[in-house]
């Protein structure tokens, strides 16, 4: 009898702790419970100041500042920070702790940090990119504004008043953007110069038949190479719809692909849908004919191939991300494939009409809503902002050890290691002109080129303030994420069979998961924005 | 010793409560090694149960669970709207039902097999290579069929061109990813749950054994007459623990061996688990994710107390409560 009894026992906890693997559906639910209300969180910082005005440093604290990127292991970062945080003891008797959000799963976490309770006193944001609105909607920061008069008065001061209208949530600043630094992150197609001017390819390419035709010179004559060793995760319909059409991209996201969009920069109000132009069936049909020629793998779909380290290593000739990731890589194109004279055709070239500068908040730092420490965090933020030396130890590392300048120009010292050397701390929530140094690592011709380009077709950004309430369609608009998730991978590679088919039925689910719905929805919040603007 | 112990899984309380004081005294060393069990249980599994009504409420970071706004069954909405609820139940019960028979059925098999091993040196050998897979990750899983299957590159159609055979398009081709998915769960996990299954015939009383042989009992009457009766609640627990689970799908091996993008082969491979993940990835939304867990729970509940029901009737001393 013991012998069962114990095989019983045995069975079910072996059992049970298979259950336990699978069962993790708990897991959204606890940081949760920790979650406790703070509304007061604003209200009770004035207390620890005193009344004449003057701040009460006198008790040290730690500021953490949470960032995107992988935590660096080679020491260099620590050294810097120290470095800072000499400064920092000395001015505001406090010490800056960097915490890093890995890319791994990063929306993820990203999100789980804010919503665990956990104390942040500050917070690297991104309203295009980390739903900072959704986030600010959820009560994830302190509303900034009777503590940056005061504790960050040289960044309030500095920031003009139409920019603070854009940090706002509720009419409350909730963000400090970082609208004094320039930076294009306009996608296009990096494509070798070498080689389309072997394909009879002159003049920069400007528009995707050139493309096409540039693929072709590859797949003809180069057997060992895959033209564009594209991975579906890369969503090109966007780019493609700038191309061809005149509508504007809105912080709105759908998930792969864009569905709604503004019509033109001319009716910047009026939303509309280029899944339901017919620009989507142009594209379905252009990119079955690049899929049915071989421009890239069969099992495209799959592929978690690195398109990028493949164009360095010269077994592919294009790749796609936005012009400060080909200012980059262009400088290392021409290392590792001399000659190869890496181009770029930025989708706005085709038509010009609807290239729009950088949302201010596409890059900022916000203050935790459960921060301890607003006030010393703040003027933490206020010292790395606008104290060149603090600024250019946090960006650049240290003088002589990470960087030099010679000729008004940022390198890397005789004898720099980069698995050594290395440094970056991944600050992108309030960098400004005035302290950057160029660097010998970013190609120096990109200003006469795109960005010369740029400047003469570029337009304000228009939704700045522009903030979506997602409340009244959370469920049609997930339901069309997962849609445009389904669906989109397939259409934009050629792999959902016959194009015009795909497209309609992509338009019927996409009707199916409540289109309508969030389109009168999204209408009319903008129509209120509209009226907000114009008056 | 035996006397002692069998009480502590009789599942009906004798009336006096002197009686059953002493008999928790007694069982105290059982107890305690149930112990880290129950603790668990009640850190994952009851004490955030009032999370549920997380899938009833817009959930909002400042105002916490209970005083964010109530919407009842909102977040429930998205789930049905699609019309698609249907054919991921059914994908997902589906291939979870082929796991669980066919798993179990290979897993028993093998434990017989193993036990019918007499050379020691070659069992321990077989069973930690059939264990290994167990500890291959997913994602590696993943990353290993694509390097076999991938048309351009990939192991098997070099091997069907050297022969001089047409490559075959494996990621286009939705009919043959049921049999190459389950394929990959047997192989997974086949070494591991034959463990159980291989403690059980251990714990077999081997006079019993003795005593069909000195009856003249070959060794395949001896499997069907003797080991898997012995089995079967075993295998009944293991059935009922594995059925509260139907609902939730094998996100991993799903996940990393169809990859996110893959619509063709969504048809035959998208579980609602896949299906989650690509709502929900972008718009991080905790309130619609309680909802399907919720889903998932109550549908599992269901089943185990209807599962456990249908036992009960067929043989009583086989059910869990």
């Amino acid at each position: 009898m013991f012998k069962k009894s114990s095989a019983i026992l045995l069975s079910i906890l072996m059992a049970s702790s298979l259950a336990a693997c699978s069962g993790n559906n708990n897991k959204d639910n606890k940081p949760a419970d920790s979650a406790k209300p703070s509304n007061s969180a604003s209200t009770n910082t004035e207390g620890s100041t005193n009344t004449g005005g003057d701040v009460d440093t006198s008790k040290f604290v730690k500021i953490t500042y949470m960032v995107l990127g992988n935590k660096p292991t080679n020491g260099q970062f620590e050294k810097v920070l120290g470095e800072v945080n000499k400064i920092m003891k000395e001015k505001i008797n406090a010490e800056l702790e960097w915490k890093w959000i890995e890319w791994t799963d990063w929306q993820t976490k990203y999100n789980l940090a804010l919503a665990s309770g956990e104390p942040i006193d500050l917070i690297t944001i991104g309203t295009d990119w980390l739903d900072t609105w959704g986030n600010a909607q959820r009560g994830a920061f302190m509303n900034l504004d009777d503590l940056l008069p005061k504790y960050a008065p040289q960044t309030f001061n500095s920031i003009p008043a139409e920019d603070w209208a854009e940090s706002k949530y509720n009419g409350k600043i909730v963000l400090i953007p970082e609208n004094d630094y320039t930076q294009w992150v306009n996608h296009g197609f990096f494509y070798r110069g070498d080689w389309a001017k072997e394909a009879g390819i002159t003049e920069p390419i400007k528009d995707w038949e050139g493309i096409g035709t540039y693929l072709q010179y590859i797949k003809d004559n180069m057997p060992d190479v895959i033209p564009w060793d594209a991975v579906s995760g890369t969503s090109t319909f966007g780019g493609f719809n700038a191309s061809y059409s005149d509508n504007l991209e809105l912080p709105i996201s759908t998930g792969y692909l864009p569905v709604f969009t503004a019509k033109s920069f001319d009716e910047k109000f009026t939303i509309n849908s280029p899944v339901f132009e017919d620009t989507m069936v142009k594209y379905a049909t252009m990119m079955k004919e690049w899929a049915d020629k071989g421009f890239w793998r069969e099992d495209v779909l799959n592929n978690k191939n690195d398109t990028r380290a493949s164009l360095r290593a010269g077994l592919t000739g294009m790749d796609q991300h936005h012009t400060q990731t080909f200012g980059g890589l262009r400088v290392q194109m021409d290392k590792d494939q001399p000659g190869s004279e890496l181009q770029m055709f930025p989708f706005n070239r085709t038509r010009g009409t609807n290239l729009t500068e950088l949302s201010i908040t596409h890059g900022g730092t916000s203050v935790g809503a459960k921060s301890k420490n607003p006030e010393r965090a703040l003027m933490a933020y206020d010292l790395i902002r606008n104290d060149e030396q603090i600024y250019h130890l946090i960006n650049y590392g240290i003088e002589g050890v990470q960087y030099e300048v010679v000729d008004g120009k940022r390198q890397q010292p005789a004898g720099y290691d980069e698995t050594k050397d290395g440094f970056y701390a991944d600050f992108w929530g309030g960098r400004v002109d005035k302290f950057e140094i160029p660097s010998v690592t970013t190609w120096d011709q990109l200003e006469e080129t795109l960005y010369a380009e740029y400047d003469k077709i570029k337009k304000p950004y228009p939704y700045g303030q522009f903030v979506f309430d997602k409340t009244p369609v959370e469920a049609e608009l997930t339901a069309i994420t997962q849609v445009t998730g389904e669906m989109g991978p397939a259409i934009s590679y050629g792999k959902a069979g016959d194009p015009v088919k795909a497209v309609e039925e992509f338009r019927n689910k996409l009707k199916t998961a409540g289109y309508d719905k969030v389109l009168a929805e999204l209408q009319k919040q903008m129509d209120a924005y509209k009226k907000l603007i114009e008056g | 010793m035996e006397k002692v112990i069998q009480p502590a899984i009789q599942s009906k309380p004798r009336t006096e409560s002197s009686g059953r004081l002493r008999r928790f005294w007694n069982n105290k060393t059982l107890l305690l090694m149930c112990l880290p069990a129950i603790a668990f249980f009640i850190v994952f599994a009851y004490l955030p149960m009032p999370g549920v009504y997380l899938a009833f409420i817009q959930y909002n970071y400042a105002d916490g669970i209970f005083k964010s706004p109530f919407v009842a069954f909102d977040n429930f909405r998205f789930l049905v709207m699609n019309g698609d609820l249907w054919r991921l139940t059914f994908n997902t019960v589906a291939y979870n039902l082929v796991f669980i028979v066919l798993g179990n059925v290979l897993q028993i098999f093998v434990a017989i097999l193993l036990n019918e091993l007499r050379r020691k040196w070659f069992k321990k050998v077989a069973q930690t290579l059939m264990f290994l897979p167990h500890f291959i990750s997913a994602v590696l899983i993943g990353l290993i069929a694509y390097n076999i299957l991938s048309y351009d590159y990939g192991l098997l159609n070099h091997v069907l061109a050297s022969f001089g055979m047409d490559p075959v398009k494996t990621y286009s081709n939705a009919a043959i990813w049921p049999f190459i998915i389950v394929f990959t769960f047997l192989w997974q996990s086949t070494g591991y749950g034959s463990i159980v299954y291989f403690a059980a015939i251990m714990g077999l009383d081997n006079e019993i054994i003795e005593a069909s042989e000195i009856d003249g009992a070959n060794a395949f009457q001896r499997i069907i007459y003797i080991i898997i009766p012995w089995l079967k609640p075993t295998f009944i627990i293991l059935l009922l623990f594995s059925l509260g689970g139907i609902l939730k799908g094998n996100f991993g091996l799903f996940y990393n061996l169809v990859g996110a993008n893959n619509t063709q082969l969504y048809a035959t491979t998208d579980i609602i688990e896949t299906y989650v993940f690509r709502s929900l990835m972008t718009n991080f939304n905790f309130s619609i994710g309680s909802a399907v867990s919720l889903y998932q729970s109550v549908f599992g509940f269901v089943i185990v107390i209807t599962a456990n029901w249908l036992v009960k009737k067929a043989s009583p001393e086989n059910s869990l409560f």
